[in-house]
């Protein structure tokens, strides 16, 4: 009983999966579109859960872990799960923006209606002076802010 | 120009509350959001489909001369802005 060795591949495994989701959502500004770091550390926790698991099983008499392999697996497992409920939300939040004008293309043309219920078309916007403070000036560009709304 | 999915009377609210100088426009049926590819859909209150944030620095000639995907601050923004002529 006493000479069985520690399964340390178990609790790295967990360890493993656990940092994954460590990592994941501290970098979330950055990972959220490159999640492949977290999901590579689930694949390398796995793979240690699995062969702490077949040590456990296959050579109880040497390894430790039967009721520890089990417990850990789990929690791995809804790591993985938290990790995946996270990246699908991420997706839905912030659009990957992949097909987004880039610098030096033209900006799409739109029309939007303004708070009293105007027209405006973006043309309309890089043409016209707007009223400022000492009288009125033709504009040098527009900065349009695409936000979330609903405050 | 700030650019969202609400209408018309809540971007006058918005105005109201946070004292804005500039207009807003409002894309309600997000067309011009999904010309700029950022749409997220379904993403509001009610399931409504909103915009994703992203800024957009345009001169006279249409052309996009900066662009920002992500939420940093204005230094970037305010470099590209001082090339406008």
């Amino acid at each position: 009983m006493t000479n069985r060795l520690w399964n340390w591949r178990l609790w790295a495994g967990f360890g493993v999966s656990f940092l994954a989701l460590v990592i994941y959502f501290l970098l979330i500004q950055k990972t959220r579109a490159i999640f492949w770091g977290s999901l590579v550390l689930f694949v390398l926790s796995a793979a240690l859960l699995i062969s702490g698991l077949k040590r456990a099983y296959g050579q109880p008499q040497s390894y430790r872990g039967k009721i520890a392999g089990p417990i850990l697996t789990v929690l791995g497992v809804l790591f993985l799960g938290v990790f995946g409920w996270g990246v699908s939300l991420a997706a839905k939040y912030f659009p990957a923006a992949r097909n987004a004008p880039q610098v030096g293309q033209k900006a799409p043309e739109f029309i939007t209606v303004d708070s009293h219920g105007n027209s405006v078309a973006l043309v309309q916007l890089l043409s016209t002076s707007m009223p400022t403070s000492g009288g009125s000036r033709t504009p040098k560009g527009v900065l349009l802010v695409f936000y979330r709304g609903y405050w | 120009m700030a650019i969202s999915a609400d209408t018309p009377e809540e971007s006058r609210e918005l105005i109201r509350k946070a004292g804005l100088t500039y207009p807003l426009l409002s894309d309600g049926k997000a067309e011009a959001i999904r010309r700029y590819d950022l749409l997220a859909a379904k993403a509001g209150i009610d399931g409504r489909d909103i915009a994703g944030t992203a800024e957009f620095l345009v001169d006279t000639s249409g052309t996009v001369r900066w662009r920002n995907l992500n939420e940093t601050g204005p230094e970037e923004f305010m470099k590209a802005a001082a090339t406008l002529q």
